[in-house]
């Protein structure tokens, strides 16, 4: 008798699991649709914690702009937003790294539309130094492949002719947790040296030649990295501008390609935008390191919002959310947020293939923006 | 008018279904017997079920690397761009700070014990036995955030430059030892101590339990047999509970394997060749933590899932061989002692 009802209990509870498993694999691409009063449309997205101050920013400034909308953003990263959105868990996903081929044709009608531009630069902490560091392409490069060991290395003294320069070991601090800032800064860097293309590459976690060599050290975020720079006599590491713009962090100036010097700012970010306003490709995505214009700053990079484009079920949903990218791309003061924030909002020519690619959507094959 | 009779008129014109509930009660046992049988149920397919769901989920990985993935080198690789993934770094990671950190806990932890049960004057017991379990609540993260800013520069390296210039010139041990600690002090080392530091309630309050629960008897037999205080304890109250302090210590090195936080804050998260505790390292949890939640690639999610099953089975593994050990000193106890 016990036996038979262990045995019942065992049955019970795997047939439950299974059914929870098989309930989890079956609906993918559908947005769950939960039940709401009429008037309130729940929208729910996630993904890149690059952009989350400012989309938390305009998801609270929407509430006054359209009251029927209870938008939410969860900051977990861009792998899980992809997954996400994939998936159907949620309705809009932000993403720092582009979707891969295989993943277009997994969710068949997902698309990229970029939101945002933010910078990345390079702070650092060197005993006895309060100027401004100026380095440039090669340098940078050359710090974080090793091959640039000490702080007074003559390719860094010639950059620097005002700053005594210490003649101490560099420790180059990089971020530890999978990131988006990390990827727009080894795609600078992949850009910058041929040497770092070939043998790390770029993406949102590689592997680090200083750590190999030694004097490398992994911080978890922005405030990780910001803090280990800050510890360590002698060391240099890079976060986002809005970060380093929130907590006061000088950050070294950059040699550009052009051959100019130039500080991070709303205004060198602009100007790489507009570099590569041009060059999107048929999936709406570009990179915009190491931009040819005097006054660009090199490492930079785009974040994107990721929807579906002809499969959403909920129209009214729909087109709430549209709405509000519209609203987010257009609006002067979300701009003005977002620009206080640190990070660049799109260009009139980049902008107007945005709002385009967003007119194509569709929601049971009717376009879902009526009045662009 | 009365109303019991009401009560009673009320039970008899009670629906049927009511009834039979009351009469499947009424059999008591049964179905408490279900309930319990069901709960324990319960934690035998989570534990089953976590371990399927990585085993699954690993098969990438599994298929892809193979036992190279475990095997210890010098000069590993996880590399998400070239896809080419060794655990080695993280595994070693793991198992050097835990050791470091119950090499030190332990003895640090039997001494507040053996001085909370036995040698503590009343007043102090209580409020010193409070501080202890309120060191065991801190949140990790604010450990490690105390660990960067604090003891990372205060502690850990002088202690490091002292063990660089000393240890670390002797040959053979001396590539554990080897410096120099970065400067900021973030190495293997620290996150030993950091650990060290959380486990030590741990330790401390279990022992301190179990001392107290042997009984008066075996003081008192041992101290009338002519034993001073310091042979009672080591002589006869260590030996007696020495299983339930097996228990404690086990506990925390569960603690220590599995601590992600504090230990990511602390330990430089940088995969480098030398086995030093001297230089920054990387553990198992911790590259979980920092990696998944932006792995897009599928066999980068998947090693990581592999790691996580590696962890899983070590943690399983030693419940298992604490099992064992507890079991092995029970038996070699004498049973008139523990009478």
């Amino acid at each position: 008798m016990r036996k038979f009802s262990f045995i019942l209990t065992v049955l019970f509870f795997s047939s439950i699991l299974l059914a929870a498993c098989a309930q989890a694999t079956t609906s993918p691409g559908q947005p769950q649709s939960t039940q709401l009063p009429a008037d309130s449309v729940q929208i729910n997205g996630a993904g890149a914690t690059f952009p989350l101050p400012v989309y938390t920013e305009w998801i609270y400034a929407y509430q006054y702009v359209d009251p029927s909308v209870t938008l939410n953003y969860q900051g977990i990263g861009s792998g899980g937003g992809k997954k996400g959105i994939i998936d159907g868990t949620i309705d809009f996903a932000g993403s720092d790294s582009l979707l891969k081929d295989e993943e277009y044709t997994s969710g068949n009608d997902l698309q990229m539309y970029p939101m945002l531009a933010g910078a990345v630069v390079p702070i650092y902490n060197i005993e006895g130094v309060t100027q401004t560091l100026t380095l440039d392409r090669a340098t940078l490069a050359g710090i974080y492949t090793a091959s640039i060991k000490k702080w007074n290395d003559p390719a860094i003294a010639a950059l620097n002719p005002i700053i005594t320069l210490p003649d101490k070991d560099i420790t180059a601090v990089h971020r530890s947790d999978g990131s988006g800032t990390t990827e727009i800064f080894t795609n600078a860097l992949s850009s910058f040296s041929d040497d770092w293309k070939n043998n790390v590459g770029a993406g949102s976690a590689v592997e680090w030649p200083v750590d190999k060599a030694g004097n490398g050290i992994g911080g978890k975020g922005n405030q990780g990295v910001a803090a280990a720079v800050q510890n360590t006599p002698n060391s240099i590491g890079y976060v986002e501008l809005s970060y380093a713009i929130a907590n006061k962090i000088p950050f070294a100036n950059m040699v550009n390609k052009a051959g100019q010097s130039v500080m991070a700012d709303a205004d060198s970010l602009a100007s790489a935008i507009t570099d590569y306003a041009n060059s999107f490709d048929e999936k709406l995505t570009t990179k915009i390191v190491d931009g040819p214009g005097a006054g660009s700053w090199p490492i930079a990079g785009y974040t994107y919002i990721i929807l579906h484009t002809t499969s959403m079920q909920d129209c009214t949903k729909a087109q709430k959310l549209l709405e509000f990218l519209n609203w987010a791309l257009t609006d002067t003061a979300a701009g003005k947020r977002a620009a206080d924030l640190g990070y660049s909002v799109l260009p009139d020519a980049v902008r107007t293939q945005v709002l385009d690619k967003l007119g194509q959507v569709t929601c049971n094959g009717n376009p879902v923006m009526t009045n662009k | 008018m009365n109303k019991t009779s009401s009560l009673l008129a009320n039970r008899r014109s009670a629906p049927t279904w009511i009834l039979r509930l009351r009469r499947l009660l009424n059999y008591g046992d049964r179905p408490w017997n279900f309930l319990t049988i069901a709960m324990s149920t319960l934690v035998i397919i989570l534990v089953v079920g976590v371990g399927l769901l990585m085993w699954f989920d690993s098969q990438d990985s599994r298929l892809a690397i193979g036992w190279k993935f475990l095997t210890p080198t010098l000069n590993a690789s996880w590399n998400p761009i070239t896809s080419k993934y060794v655990a080695w770094p993280f595994i070693y990671g793991t198992i050097v700070t835990s050791l470091v950190a119950i090499i030190i806990a332990l003895p640090v932890g039997l001494g507040i014990a053996i001085f909370l049960a036995e040698l503590s004057p009343d007043w102090l017991r209580n409020p010193l036995g409070w501080l202890i379990e309120l060191l065991a609540a801190i949140p990790s993260v604010v450990y490690g955030l105390w660990g960067i800013f604090v003891f990372l520069p205060v502690v850990v390296y002088p202690v490091g430059v002292f063990l660089g210039n000393t240890l670390g010139q002797i040959p053979g041990i001396g590539i554990f030892f080897k410096g120099p600690i970065p400067a900021s002090g973030s190495s293997r080392l620290a996150a030993g101590l950091i650990l060290s530091i959380m486990i030590v309630p741990t330790i401390a309050a279990l022992t301190r339990d179990v001392l107290r629960a042997i009984p008066n008897s075996q003081r008192e037999a041992s101290l009338s047999l002519g034993a001073t205080r310091w042979e009672m304890i080591w002589q006869v109250l260590i030996p007696y509970g020495l299983s339930g302090i097996l228990g404690a210590v086990i506990l925390a090195l569960g603690r220590a394997l599995g601590e992600t936080m504090a230990v990511t804050m602390v330990i430089g998260n940088s995969i480098e060749g030398t086995p030093s505790l001297l230089r920054p390292g990387y553990t198992m949890s911790s590259v979980i933590a920092n990696q998944f939640a932006e792995a897009v690639d599928r066999l980068h999610t998947s090693a990581l899932v592999e790691i996580g099953l590696v962890l899983f089975v070590m943690t399983l593994l030693l419940n298992l061989a604490a099992r064992f050990l507890v079991r092995q000193v029970a038996r070699k106890t004498p049973q008139e002692a523990r009478a």
